[in-house]
């Protein structure tokens, strides 16, 4: 994890802050639009750790009930890979037809760690209906994201945290990227 | 297949209706589907299952220090399951005796009492009361003992795996699993280290009901070639599909099956011992254990059984990455908890054995969390069929059509598979895997139960040993 208390916060208005908006939506459009290998390949780094921890209801002494080693979901690039090349099969039943869905990106916060890297914390909320469904089913959560320049000059994803507000998962399957 | 006549009423079928159409269908292989999705049938089940039946409530290893707790279900209520200072396991029912309030407020923890957050009513891990405030002047004469909180009728393990019942008259649980005992030490006893679980369990809803996933775990591995299909294509599991159904069916005792992934002959080449690493299989022997369970061990390619009603194991080799990593031993334990008729809570915990090294439980718990869990490359898609069949069971139209499931085959004169005389274990085996038997079994156990009379018990073993009573 990066150590936010060394970065500096990027204050809106700036251009490295538009720059991170504007990578957290483009991102969003493309998971939006069923686009997953080109989110894979343009926007995240061959280095990614991608995690989602299991949460549980704790006393308030014990904290968020965070997880230290234990997940819904906890990725490298070659998972995340296998995970775009499965739904590009025509087995994929899960997502096939696919939901709608939907990424609300809100409540941005970057900051500049070095010349290179930001670290961005946003809030997710996910809308996604299956099939004939009308009642959607949700996600919400805060995102912890590390974004480093490659050598092009490109911000990608080398690190994200998404911290569910949920104990109990209330969807079918977690086909879906956060 | 055969219909029955179609229903002329104005009223729902109840549960008795699903009941005399389970009894009449069994023998040629046909369910009613409304098990799956009536209201009646589902508040009998919490009853005459959950009420009974041992059930599964976590490992040993989720509690290993006195004072730590864990909150879990029996049907739809929650139980303390708590080490006491003395390290005896409790499974307390979570409600204050003075107002049935909640008094465990976390999923887990370590503590040495519970208190009420209503009227501070306080317990310590036993579940005895052991005082609320100003006892003197609100309580002072009144008995203690005689207001702890309730606890299940009979608390018992099998290597780690804590179970409970609500039963007073259900038989002790190596007799309630009868048959299976013998098949769970040769998945959970191949070393004096044993098992623990890796980390609390992953829960999650969904829109399906209960015995959808009792009913695939107990042995339905001819989905595997449809609906896992991407699982070849993107490499996560090593046999191909007509290899993989090749194997044994075993109904081990009445309500309790499972399946085994193996080799026709012993020269094949492909996993053993369930995709282990090679240095823990070195560490595996017959010490708690017989030759004949070794073996069995030995040239399984997969394990997958249910424990009647809710309490599935599936041990195999996998991979999250095929391109980076090769497959290895996954071990998951899941219940499956009912939520309401159309709704299962569905529990999945990762296992290894206690001897691994921390990089061979690391790469056994990413490689199961890939394939086996919610956000995994199997498991995902099978929540999609499933919440259809909830569907296809609520249907009135299927109730006025009289539609049925087809459960026959393997039965006689359909399919390949045939009962095979010469097992070394208990229980009723066919060879190979296709046959749904397995699930038969589930199902007549589930008749016999649903039947039952309080303090009455449907037969817990096949009585005449292997090819009676079963078909």
């Amino acid at each position: 994890m990066i150590d936010v208390t060394t970065a500096t916060k990027v204050l809106p208005g700036s251009e490295l802050y538009a720059e991170a908006v504007d990578w957290l939506h483009t991102e969003a459009e493309l998971l939006d639009n069923g686009r997953e290998r080109e989110w894979l390949e343009e926007l995240i780094s061959p280095e990614i750790a991608y995690r989602l921890p299991l949460r549980q209801t704790v006393e308030r002494a014990r904290g968020a009930g965070f997880a230290d080693r234990t997940h819904h979901l906890d990725e490298t690039y070659g998972s995340l890979a296998t995970r775009v090349a499965r739904n590009e099969t025509a087995y994929a039943w899960a997502e096939d037809p696919p939901s709608r869905m939907r990424h609300f990106v809100t409540n941005i916060r970057v900051h500049d760690v070095d010349d290179h890297t930001l670290k961005v914390v946003s809030n997710l909320l996910i809308y996604r209906t299956r099939s004939d469904q009308t009642r959607p089913e949700l996600f919400s959560g805060e995102r912890h994201d590390v974004l480093r320049r490659d050598d092009r000059g490109r911000l990608q994803l080398v690190e994200r945290t998404v911290y569910l507000d949920q104990t109990v998962i209330g969807t079918r399957n977690l086909a879906l990227f956060f | 297949m055969s219909t029955v006549s179609p229903r002329r009423t104005t009223t729902a079928q109840t549960a008795d209706d699903l009941i005399a159409g389970l009894r009449e269908g069994l023998p040629n292989g046909e369910i009613p589907v409304g098990l799956f999705g009536n209201e009646d049938i589902y508040r009998r089940e919490l009853r005459s299952l959950f009420g009974r039946c041992w059930v599964f409530l976590g490992h040993e290893s989720e509690i290993a220090a006195k004072g730590d707790y864990v909150l879990r279900k029996i049907g739809e209520d929650n139980f303390v399951v708590v080490r006491d200072e003395e390290g005896e396991i409790h499974v307390l029912f979570d409600a204050c005796r003075h107002r049935g309030v909640q008094v465990c407020r976390a999923d887990s923890g370590n503590t040495s009492h519970f208190r009420c957050p209503y009227h501070g009513w306080t317990y310590n891990t036993r579940g005895e009361l052991i005082g609320a405030p100003l006892w003197q002047n609100a309580f002072g004469g009144m008995n203690k003992a005689e207001n702890g909180l309730a606890s299940a009728a009979q608390v018992a393990s099998y290597h780690g795996l804590i179970f409970a019942t609500l039963d007073p008259t259900a038989p002790p649980l190596e007799e309630y699993l009868g048959g299976m005992a013998w098949y769970l030490d040769l998945v959970f006893g191949l070393n004096e280290h044993g098992i623990e679980v890796l980390g609390p369990p992953q829960r999650f809803v969904i829109d399906a009901n209960w015995k959808s996933g009792a009913d695939n775990f107990s042995g339905d591995d001819y989905h595997l070639g449809t609906l896992h299909r991407s699982v070849w294509e993107i490499g996560a599991f090593p046999v191909p599909f007509r290899e993989n159904m090749m194997g044994y069916h075993v109904q081990a005792s009445p309500g309790h099956s499972l399946s085994f992934s193996m080799a026709a002959t012993d020269d094949e080449p492909g996993p053993k011992f369930f995709g282990y690493p090679d240095d823990l299989v070195e560490t595996f022997n017959s010490e708690r254990i017989s030759e004949h369970q070794l073996e069995i061990a030995r040239r399984s390619r997969v394990f997958v059984g249910n424990i009647f009603p809710n309490f599935s194991i599936l041990a195999l080799p996998m991979t999250e990455d095929g391109l980076n990593h090769p497959p290895t031993g996954v071990l998951t334990i899941r219940t499956w908890q009912p939520a309401g008729p159309g709704h299962v809570e569905v529990w999945n915990w990762f296992a290894a054995y206690k001897n691994m090294t921390p990089e061979q439980k690391d790469r056994a718990y990413h490689a199961g969390l890939g394939t086996f869990s919610m956000g995994g490359s199997f498991e995902m898609d099978d929540t999609e069929p499933w919440s259809t069949v909830g569907r296809t069971g609520r249907s009135v139209s299927a109730e006025l059509l009289g539609f049925k499931l087809n459960y026959q085959m393997g039965m006689p004169g359909i399919g390949i598979s045939r009962p095979v005389d010469e097992w070394p274990g208990p229980g009723v085996v066919y060879w190979p895997r296709y046959e749904e038997g397995v699930q038969r079994n589930l199902y007549r156990f589930y008749l016999g139960m649903m039947e039952a009379e309080p303090g009455e018990w449907p037969a817990l073993s096949f009585g005449g040993g292997n090819g009676s009573g079963a078909a």
